[in-house]
């Protein structure tokens, strides 16, 4: 089975939900594959959004490109609807002055209909994230 | 369009009027009550404010200490990771000008190096003939400390609105310049 970006505007992945959202800096940015284009937190943490991939997905590896982030909190789903989120992965992530974080996790368990991302905190009062890739195959689609 | 959350932290000695200006700008002058009792008083206001010449605002949650000021360990779990500081003090109490540097230190400390956007109000202007601290001398320590400098009287409904635009258009700044910086990245 062919292995690719799951997190991809192109192969239908969809941001479902941002708790912040700034219209210069939308959340379809994390997925367009673009890294110079990014979603912005507005405020206080925590913050979070939430990728569909409106199918049954298995995720082998996951990078994050970010900036600011502090602890990054990962839970996913296996439902049609966007339910039942169960802890997946957690990351403290360290600072790196004037570059992107670029946080790449392999992934146990990967399988997955939809991915919750919560910052819970950050180094400073707003953070970024600029893609979000998930590599991994397309299981099954929704029936 | 954005719209920005902030946390706002009010720092200041008992008496002041921390709670009566949190209360005055929440309810836009409709409100001044006169006797607060310490334990009484809402813990969270929360107040939308357009930033001027954009579309732009800033939705402050104003946390309130209602009287726990008085228990430190109480404190340091309301101020957590504040994003900007109303430092307030009483106009005829210098002993409560005086302590301003104690809670700015106090403030400061919660932010954990970030910087922290802040005002400091000098309260109770309407009594005159009390007043123990001048505007100069505000202003000149406030100054050295980077903060914007203002008097109100919540009891007189004055200038009770300017401190939060204040902090409102210094917030709003600081996020375009992070974003701009975020922007730089790749
Ligand atoms: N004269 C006068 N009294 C005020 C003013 N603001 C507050 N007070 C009074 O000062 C007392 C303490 O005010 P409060 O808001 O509870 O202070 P806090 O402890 O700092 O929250 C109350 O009796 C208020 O009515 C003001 O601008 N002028
Ligand atoms: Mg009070």
């Amino acid at each position: 089975m062919r292995k690719f970006d799951l997190c991809l505007n192109s192969e239908g992945a969809e941001v479902i939900l941002a708790t912040s959202s700034d219209e210069k800096h939308p959340p379809e940015n994390i997925i367009d594959g673009n890294p110079e284009t990014f979603w912005t937190t507005t405020g206080m943490f925590p913050q979070e959004f939430i990728i569909c991939f409106h199918r049954h997905v298995r995720i082998e590896k996951l990078v994050i490109q970010s900036y600011f982030v502090r602890t990054l909190r990962i839970e996913k789903s296996t439902s049609k609807e966007p339910t039942d989120f169960e802890q997946w992965i957690e990351r403290d992530l360290t600072h790196t002055e004037g570059q992107l974080q670029n946080e790449e996790i392999i992934a146990r368990d990967g399988q997955a209909t939809y991915l919750r991302f919560i910052i819970l905190s950050a180094f400073d009062h707003f953070a970024s994230v600029h893609s979000v890739s998930a590599e991994g195959i397309a299981v099954s689609n929704f029936s | 369009m954005v719209k920005l959350a902030a946390k706002c932290i009010l720092a200041g000695d008992s008496t002041v009027g921390k709670t009566a200006l949190a209360q005055m700008f929440r309810t836009d002058g409709a409100h001044f009550q006169k006797n607060y009792t310490l334990t009484t008083g809402v813990d969270l206001v929360v107040k939308t404010v357009a930033i001027p010449d954009t579309e732009d605002s800033v939705e402050f949650f104003i946390f309130d200490s209602a009287g726990k000021e008085l228990f430190s360990e109480m404190l340091d779990k309301l101020w957590v990771s504040p994003n900007v500081l109303c430092l307030v003090y009483d106009v005829t109490s210098e002993q409560s000008f005086n302590n301003c540097s104690k809670w700015l230190e106090k403030a400061r400390a919660q932010a954990s190096g970030t910087s922290l956007p802040g005002v400091l109000v000098g309260n109770k202007t309407d009594l005159a003939g009390r007043r123990a601290v001048e505007s100069a001398q505000a202003q000149a320590w406030a100054q050295g400390q980077g903060l914007e400098c203002f008097e109100t009287s919540a009891k007189e409904m004055e200038n009770y609105e300017a401190p939060f635009h204040c902090l409102a258009r210094q917030f709003h700044q600081l996020y375009q310049e992070t974003v701009e910086a975020f922007q730089a990245l790749v």
